[in-house]
């Protein structure tokens, strides 16, 4: 991505402690990932880890900068099939923050993980130890958050190149390019 | 777009590596035949008669697997089908 053009500015997009959760709960999630039944004790602290997490996302929904603010939420859900639907001619439209698609996967996430984390905590209590639909839910929405989140990457992938914007530097770095057309 | 290609080959690399990890947990108690196994509810029983309050139990790879509480405390305990010899506990 090397088409810098002078008159390119860039904006400060993500906030730095959001750039900060989205690293940590990726290295929790990746961790819970590969730890399940074999390092049991690993796993537990990455899942309450994502459960620390997933409540300061919901604080930082309330009262972070801009972007991080779950304010357009609604809005950019009912816009989300139509997007969808018009990603397929590689229209893309021109969001500084998250797009409609992307506000899908935020949302399908942060549920599944919620599920898979709380859950899990669960099933590690004594009055849950061994209760059948705890450990399926816990597995079904584990299994749901691993897809998603190959599809969050492959999206990303994709909508950068559409775009013409490492969107993953952008996740680094909080800025985006401001553009005249894109 | 070296950022993507080391991410990609990131992912392939881990989720090899998870999907064996993942075959790694404590599975192995008799070469016997299925058919031939005793009953899961003779483990059960096994565990109780410990002292054990048995949540519920489940087949692991050629071991069952009972769920027990002791003292507040959460264990798996793995049982032989062959000879319900247990071979191997787990304090969660």
């Amino acid at each position: 991505m090397s088409d810098r053009r002078p008159a390119d500015r860039t904006v400060v997009v993500w906030d730095l402690p959001l750039r900060l959760w989205h690293w940590a709960l990726a290295a929790c999630v990746l961790a819970a990932w590969f730890t399940p039944t074999v390092y049991d004790r690993l796993h537990r602290i990455v899942g309450y880890g994502v459960i620390g997490l997933l409540v300061f996302r919901l604080v930082w929904g309330i009262w972070g900068s801009r972007y991080s603010r779950f304010r357009m939420i609604g809005a950019r859900l009912r816009a989300a099939p139509g997007y969808l639907w018009n990603l397929r001619r590689g229209i893309t439209g021109r969001y500084i923050g998250l797009n409609p698609a992307g506000t899908l996967m935020l949302v399908a996430l942060l549920l599944s993980l919620a599920v898979s984390a709380i859950t899990g905590a669960l099933s590690v209590t004594v009055a849950f130890f061994g209760v059948w639909w705890i450990e399926d839910t816990h597995a079904v929405a584990s299994d749901a958050v691993m897809v998603l989140v190959v599809l969050h990457i492959v999206g990303v992938v994709l909508m950068g190149l559409l775009q013409r914007e490492n969107l993953i530097r952008a996740m680094f770095t909080g800025r985006k390019r401001i553009r005249r057309h894109s | 777009m070296r950022v993507i290609r080391v991410l990609a080959i990131a992912l392939t690399v881990g989720l090899g590596m998870g999907s064996t990890a993942m075959a790694d947990g404590f599975k192995d108690c008799t070469k016997l035949d299925k058919a031939s196994w005793k009953p899961a509810g003779d483990a059960e029983a096994k565990a109780k008669a410990l002292g054990y309050e048995v949540r519920r139990s489940k087949i692991e790879g050629s071991c069952y697997e009972v769920y027990g509480v002791k003292e507040g405390k959460l264990y798996e305990l793995f049982y032989s089908p062959e000879d319900l010899s247990l071979k191997h506990t787990i304090a969660k």
